[in-house]
């Protein structure tokens, strides 16, 4: 077949079911244009065909013969500079389609009105068919507002917001999925179709994937994998795997009494939902674990109270059940591992991953090798969120076949596995009570919490409330309901969102009853100075004062606008070092951390511009190996936190040094805190450091009482995280947060089939999450002050930006109808009904 | 653009008719096999105006086609609207008339691969599960909304359909209950394009789509209207919706209501009347009622 590519006639080999993305990464090595959705709803497949955006994924490879192609690598476009400039990317895996995107519609635009910036709307609805998960769409906005005015006609290379931002704009970065080596093969996994069961006997396959046990506990759990040539043909066969099962009695719904998940001497087995730790629980049923009570603060008073104050029905007593459904990650670059196994034994792993130094210790232990015979690279990693953490099943698989094959083996998960398996915010439901005393103080509180992690356990929603509104009593109590059903996992802020969903609208409430200002009240009772100053802030904001009184609206059209607090732990890894090598005259930078769209390569790369005082052709940093000096996961908001600091005293101790002579090497260290840390010693490489960053997101909302639909118009947030490393990735990364805030409050919820076990949001147009046109607005306000006693001056605040924002959506619903959510997402159908009643 | 349909033959064997592929926006992303090309019937492409002010559009139109086409919208302004609409610009710059009429439905069993009804089963896991995308009219055993937008407005519009060996044929005639399948061509028969009778003097048109998010979504509820207003009083209404039953639907009790003088409201209430919600669709009642007097409002005031 012949096609013109980026204006190079070629004759391509195709088969008449190939895609034409699938032509031009595998057969042309064109990886810009990603195969992330394979449906059309994501966009980052994104090709012109003769001037024109078509998702490649759905263009049958014989719909591009005899036509013009231009890829991602081929684009010379001004909208290009603009997306570097105005920092329209974070991981970068969606941009290359959105940059596709831009361009066709920046030119027709120009055609048609000049070079004038487009509303905000027109960019929208030009970009309706993508999505991009780090929530990057404000400066995405920014960028193709710039471009249409004509801001990036001049040719040369601006001063990109990230170091990297014009590899991954032109489609040049080379993310795990994009990796292809000689005689390399895909591997595909054959996953459970009962969600409970003994497996009898596999045949068919290549490698084996269960454990010791053979038994399957979830609908979609590994149980073998097979490799071939091409994915068609891996597909194909995993097919054609047979497995016997035995089935099992199993739970999918939570009700006492149910078959037991995990039997009483494996329940030692079950994984965690957390971070790390799994903390210590008592089963009260067989599938009940709980009540964990540990960070209850006078937790029998906070009892006492309530119970007083129930009995005697107390007008103080506020409170209520609130339930969130679980989310899914959904990174835009799925799970995807290249393994390999060299003529020395060793192994590598090339994947997509936010610990590539975790990873690297647990597959030592896994294939008893020494630490140093495990090679994880991950260059670089389209998203995480929390969802690709240690050696998760598809490295696993993939290094089973490459052992057996004794080839480098693929295995990339569909969208479908990724979105059922890769990994999600367990569902919860939260009954709290609030009870105040005679000067509207806080007198006791009480969060009972439900975890639904699956088969996992250790949730800590409830406990989480330790950390706000000063010393007032507190009997926290966390549950998990266990099920049949896919492991929750660790997502941006575990256990936050669904915590401050209840907890932030309580207080809401407690204020409305008193007829106080929402903010007035959570300033009374929040003792962290931080915040306080956040307060100062909202408080101003024209839109908290001229916000109508609620329920005060009875039009079709009702604004609302709303408020909510959040706080996270600042996390450390206080082993981690950075090395510079001078090397002839670039000052090369490793450590053993990755960046999965925070920036940290750019944070590094500025602090050493400024050490060191040179210009960015001579400053190198290079991350995402394992092999390199200790280095943060980027997890729990602190790798800023551990390089940035490691990185200034590695520069320093070059300078001390004498200077950038060839061949000088140094290692920086990340000193300890002023007032040292919370943890006596590091757990997995991590230590809880002193002081809670804070945040206060005020919301405002429009909602259609007629046809549902609730939409956030503008949203201010407020960080006190103290000092920024760098304002510009600072602000894209709290503009992402807000849109997975908004993303959760209304619009996403992983769906399990109550009758088979199995998730059936299996793809993007079932699963969803926000598209641009539901982005609003959004302002970012920085309090960089109170981190003085913190190696650095600042901490990290990826988790902090997001976990408070459903909150505030939810009071500002409340703050417009009169009517409080209880139920995330707040969905059509749920606001008609409330509104309805 | 039809389905595969698999046929038994004698002795067990299955052979199978090869479905037509048009945009393939449909077929490719269920990955349903073997196709038989259309793209180079060129004929079947393209707008064609008839003396008396009527348009034949072929199967093949893009959907970007029927949005762009300016006088597509100043005659038929609900269809230009719906297709405006309904999906995302990559997707209307190849789908087609033919493909958007003729899509599989988009239930997530369904597309999750589950043995329904729809893909060769005897049961429809919705009902016994998660039904709150279900249909709100019917009682069908299964419950998928048809998805077709562009078929819910060229009913608005009294559309005929014209099938190779068969003529033109209603566009109601080509869907019904059938759980089985999503439109009732037999395999191997081609939807060659649609016809739209003369627009009406003095008519105006709207369309309403009711989602979760601002766009990129398959509708919860959708509707079109067309109505003149001479003297104050309507004297023409075609209302149609989708997103709600089986098939999409005429709302003649909402028309009958405006002919007779209804407010818009009260019109639109009327739509309530054919619903039978499950458990989890009752929301759509208020939905559809919701979406039809907005869609009513938005006419009149064009």
């Amino acid at each position: 077949m012949k096609i013109t590519v980026n204006g190079i006639p070629l004759e391509v080999e195709c088969d008449r079911a190939d895609t034409a993305v699938d032509v031009l990464r595998d057969g042309l090595g064109l990886t810009g244009a990603k195969a992330a959705c394979r449906t059309g709803a994501c966009g980052a497949c994104t090709v012109l065909v003769d001037g024109t955006p078509n998702a490649g994924c759905l263009l049958p490879a014989t719909a591009v013969e005899g036509r013009e192609v231009i890829t991602p690598e081929g684009l010379e476009h001004p909208v290009q500079r603009a997306f570097a400039a105005h920092d329209g990317l974070q991981c970068g895996y969606c941009t290359p389609g959105f940059v596709m995107e831009a361009a066709a519609f920046a030119d027709r635009w120009r055609a048609e009105h000049g070079d004038v910036a487009p509303p905000r709307a027109e960019i929208a609805a030009a970009l309706a068919g993508h999505l991009c998960r780090c929530g990057a769409y404000e400066g995405v906005f920014a960028a193709v507002a710039a471009a249409c005015a004509g801001d990036f006609d001049g040719g040369g290379p601006p001063e990109p917001a990230r170091v990297e931002a014009m590899a991954k704009i032109t489609g040049r970065a080379r993310y795990s999925t994009d990796i292809r080596h000689e005689g390399q093969l895909e591997g595909a996994i054959v996953r459970s179709s009962l969600p409970h069961a003994r497996v009898v006997s596999i045949s068919g396959h290549q490698a084996d994937l269960l454990g010791e046990d053979r038994t399957v506990r979830y609908v979609g759990q590994p149980v073998a994998a097979v490799a071939a040539p091409t994915r068609r043909e891996a597909l194909a066969l995993a097919r054609a795997v047979e497995v016997r099962y035995a089935p099992l009695p199993h739970a999918l719904d939570g009700t006492p009494g149910g078959p037991p998940v995990w039997g009483p001497d494996e329940r030692a087995n079950a994984p965690s939902t957390s971070e790390s730790l799994c903390l210590p629980g008592r089963w009260s049923d067989a599938n009940l674990r709980g009540p964990f009570t540990f960070l209850s603060r006078r937790g029998r008073t906070a009892e006492r109270r309530l119970a007083a104050a129930r009995e005697s029905g107390d007008p103080r007593l506020t409170g209520g059940t609130f339930t969130a459904a679980a989310q899914s990650h959904t990174a835009m670059e799925p799970h995807a591992c290249v393994a390999r196994w060299d003529e020395r034994g060793d192994l590598h792993l090339q994947m997509s991953t936010q610990t590539v130094a975790m990873t690297a210790e647990h597959a030592a232990e896994r294939w008893n090798l020494p630490r140093d015979r495990v090679h994880v690279a991950a260059e670089h990693v389209g998203g995480g969120f929390g969802g690709k953490m240690g050696l998760t099943g598809e490295a696993v698989a993939a290094a089973e076949l490459a052992r057996v094959r004794k080839a480098p083996v693929r295995v990339v998960l569909s969208r479908a596995e990724e979105l059922a398996c890769g990994g999600n915010r367990p569902g919860a439901r939260m009954e709290i009570s609030m009870l105040t005393d005679d000067d509207g103080r806080l007198a006791a509180l009480g969060v009972d919490a439900y975890g639904r992690g699956g088969l996992a356990v250790s949730s800590m929603v409830a406990s989480l409330a330790r950390m706000v509104y000063g010393r007032a009593p507190r009997r926290l109590r966390d549950f998990d309901v266990l099920t049949n059903t896919p492991p929750g996992g660790p997502f941006r802020g575990p256990f936050a969102p669904p915590l401050l969903w209840a907890l932030e609208q309580t207080v809401d409430d407690v204020a409305h009853r008193r007829g106080e200002d929402p903010i007035a009240l959570r300033r009374r009772w929040d003792g962290n100075r931080k915040r306080q100053a956040l307060y100062g802030w909202a408080e101003r904001l024209p839109a908290w004062t001229g916000r109508p009184a609620t329920g005060s609206q009875t039009g079709r059209y009702r604004r609302g606008v709303g408020v909510a607090a959040g706080a996270w732990q600042y996390m450390v890894d206080p082993a981690t070092e950075v090395e510079l090598t001078v090397e002839g005259d670039v000052v090369v930078a490793r450590t053993a951390t990755q960046d999965i769209g925070t920036g940290t390569r750019s944070v590094m790369t500025a602090i050493l511009r400024e050490e060191l005082d040179l210009p960015a052709e001579r400053v190198r940093v290079e991350i995402g190996m394992s092999d390199a000096r200790h280095g943060p996961m980027s997890t729990g908001s602190r790798a800023t936190a551990s390089v940035g600091p490691a990185t200034r005293d590695a520069a320093r101790r070059l300078r001390d040094a004498g200077g950038l002579a060839d061949g000088r090497r140094v290692v920086g260290r990340r000193r300890m805190d002023r007032l040292g840390y919370l943890t006596p010693f590091p757990v997995h490489g991590n230590a809880i450091g002193r002081g809670l960053a804070g945040s206060v997101h005020v919301t405002e909302v429009e909602v259609d009482t007629l046809l549902g639909r609730i939409r956030p118009l503008r949203v201010w947030g407020g960080i006190a995280a103290g000092r920024i490393y760098s304002e510009r990735l600072a602000r894209s990364q709290c503009e992402g947060g807000i849109v997975q805030g908004i993303g959760y409050a209304l619009h996403e919820e992983r769906l399990v089939d109550p009758v088979s076990g199995a998730v059936i949001t299996t793809n993007l147009e079932d699963y969803r999450i926000p598209g641009i046109g539901d982005c609003p607005e959004i302002e970012i306000h920085f309090e960089q002050e109170g981190w003085d006693h913190v190696n650095g001056g600042g901490v990290g605040l990826g988790e902090v930006s997001t976990v408070g924002v459903a909150a505030s959506v939810g009071n500002a619903v409340h703050n417009a109808t009169g009517w409080r959510p209880h139920d995330l997402p707040i969905r059509p159908d749920r606001l008609l009904e409330g509104l309805s009643r | 653009m039809t389905e595969p349909t698999r046929v038994a033959a004698a002795g067990g064997t299955v052979s199978a008719v090869l479905p037509f592929l048009a945009g393939g926006t449909d077929l490719i992303a269920r990955a349903a096999g073997e196709w038989i090309d259309l793209r180079d019937r060129t004929e079947l492409t393209g707008i064609a105006w008839q003396p008396d002010g009527s348009a034949r559009i072929g199967a093949l139109t893009t959907i970007a086609e029927l949005a762009r086409d300016q006088r597509l919208r100043a005659a038929y302004p609900a269809l230009a609207a719906t297709a405006a609409e309904l999906a995302t610009p990559q997707i209307r710059a190849v789908a087609t008339l033919g493909g958007n009429l003729l899509q599989r439905n988009r239930c997530a069993y369904f597309r999750a691969g589950f043995a329904c009804h729809q893909n060769g089963g005897a049961c429809c896991p919705a009902r016994e599960g998660i039904a709150r995308y279900g249909t709100v009219i019917g009682s069908g055993p299964c419950v998928a909304p048809h998805p077709s937008s562009l078929a819910m407005a060229l009913l608005a519009y009294d559309a005929t359909v014209e099938v190779e060996g068969r003529g033109h044929l209603p566009v109601a005639s080509l869907y019904g209950e059938d759980p089985t399948r999503d439109h009732l061509l037999a395999p191997g028969e081609l939807l060659l394009g649609a016809e739209l009778p003369p627009p009406v003097a003095g008519e105006r048109a709207a369309y309403v789509r009711a989602t979760g998010r601002v766009q990129a979504e398959w509708p919860l509820a959708e509707a079109a209207a067309r109505l003149v207003v001479a003297g104050g009083s309507v004297v023409l209404a075609a209302v149609a919706a989708g997103g709600v039953a089986r098939t999409p639907v005429r709302l003649p009790e909402v028309e009958t209501a405006l002919l007779a003088g209804a407010p818009i409201a009260e019109a639109a209430a009327r739509a309530a009347t054919r619903c039978a919600p499950l458990p989890e669709t009752r929301y759509k009642v208020a939905l559809l009622t919701g979406t039809v007097e907005h869609v009513l409002a938005k006419a009149i005031a064009d």
